[in-house]
């Protein structure tokens, strides 16, 4: 199993997994959709009752309900780094949170104005500032005004869609378009190149050829009307992945380590089957 | 009300995106295009952009 990379921007990822299965591919995309642990926000204290900023007094009253502005601050990426945090409850303090498995922020805003994600002030390290900065999570008018500490932890999505880190993850067989030598300069096989949706094929010295097979999509949309001219079929072996991460993660993180949490997993089923 | 945080069906984060496209749509340009610029491939992640009313402001002096 090899993985060629087509793309690896900061936050999306494009690459070919080569001499594999269809089997192994669908293990590598539900390993990278709910397997990959990422920080959120678990846990949000509201102050209630009046806010004092510069003798004048603010209500700790919002037009969302605190349940509301508690999932919307869940839903916010966190910055994640495998070496500076680990689950709360295998961290060596035992699951009463600490600096090694919790990050803390604090949102302090008076209204009028639009609280922001960005308005999140981590409490210690300064780079575990939320990276989407400009997410709405409430707005105040005047004399409205919060005050919220919250926690962010590690999970997986297993327990909640907050804690997912991939999404679009997404694969097809790698297309294979064959064109027939001796028709492909025919008017009718020319005309394909207008009628393909997704602009796979271009004229070249009045022939018909293939530009980009890998946008494909396998619609067979082109075979009917090149009367046989055009054939495609599709490689059980090769597979064409796409997948974008929320920025918690970076696309190549995410990607390491779901094929480390792969055959970490494939590892321990060997053992486990060694040892019956 | 105000704009998700994120997709309902992809989970890709849609929050960020908003102030942005209502300023660009506003001052005249094509929604399509703006969508296109702001990375928004797929169309459950556009029609959260496009069918979305934000009501936040009306709602928020009666808090």
């Amino acid at each position: 199993m090899d993985i060629e990379i087509i793309e690896m921007a900061e936050r999306r990822g494009k690459f070919i997994l080569k001499n594999s299965s269809p089997a192994m591919a669908n293990a590598l995309r539900r390993t990278m959709l709910s397997d990959i642990p990422k920080m959120a926000i678990d846990k949000v204290e509201f102050h209630l009752g009046p806010i004092m900023v510069d003798d004048k007094e603010y209500e700790s009253v919002t037009p969302l309900f605190d349940e509301i502005i508690a999932h919307r601050l869940g839903m916010v990426p966190v910055p994640t780094d495998y070496e500076l945090f680990t689950y709360q409850d295998k961290c060596v303090c035992g699951g009463e949170g600490c600096p090694s498995c919790t990050i803390m922020y604090s949102l302090n805003k008076i209204g009028p104005c639009t609280v922001y994600s960005g308005d999140m002030i981590p409490l210690g390290n300064a780079e575990l500032k939320v990276k989407d900065e400009f997410i709405p999570i409430v707005e105040l008018t005047d004399g409205q005004a919060v005050l919220i500490y919250a926690t962010a932890v590690m999970g997986t999505v297993k327990k909640h869609v907050k804690w997912q880190a991939a999404f679009g993850v997404g694969y097809k067989y790698l297309p294979i378009i064959t064109i027939d030598a001796n028709k492909a300069n025919d008017s009718d096989v020319l005309r394909v190149i207008k009628l393909c949706p997704r602009h796979v094929f271009e004229e070249k010295g009045g022939k018909i050829v293939v530009k980009n097979s890998t946008d494909c999509s396998l619609c067979m949309s082109c075979v009917a009307p090149s009367n046989g001219a055009i054939t495609i079929n599709s490689d059980d072996k090769n597979f064409f992945f796409t997948f974008e991460t929320d920025g918690s993660l970076t696309a190549k993180q995410l990607l390491d380590k779901a094929t480390e949490i792969l055959s970490s997993e494939a590892s321990e089923l060997l053992s486990q089957v060694e040892a019956l | 009300m105000i704009i998700p945080v994120r997709c309902f069906t992809c989970g890709k984060v849609v929050g960020s995106a908003y102030p942005e496209y209502v300023k660009r749509v506003g001052m005249g340009e094509d929604p399509k295009k703006v969508l296109d610029d702001l990375g928004f491939e797929r169309y459950c992640c556009r029609r959260m952009i496009v069918s979305h009313a934000d009501l936040i402001g009306e709602i928020a002096p009666l808090g």
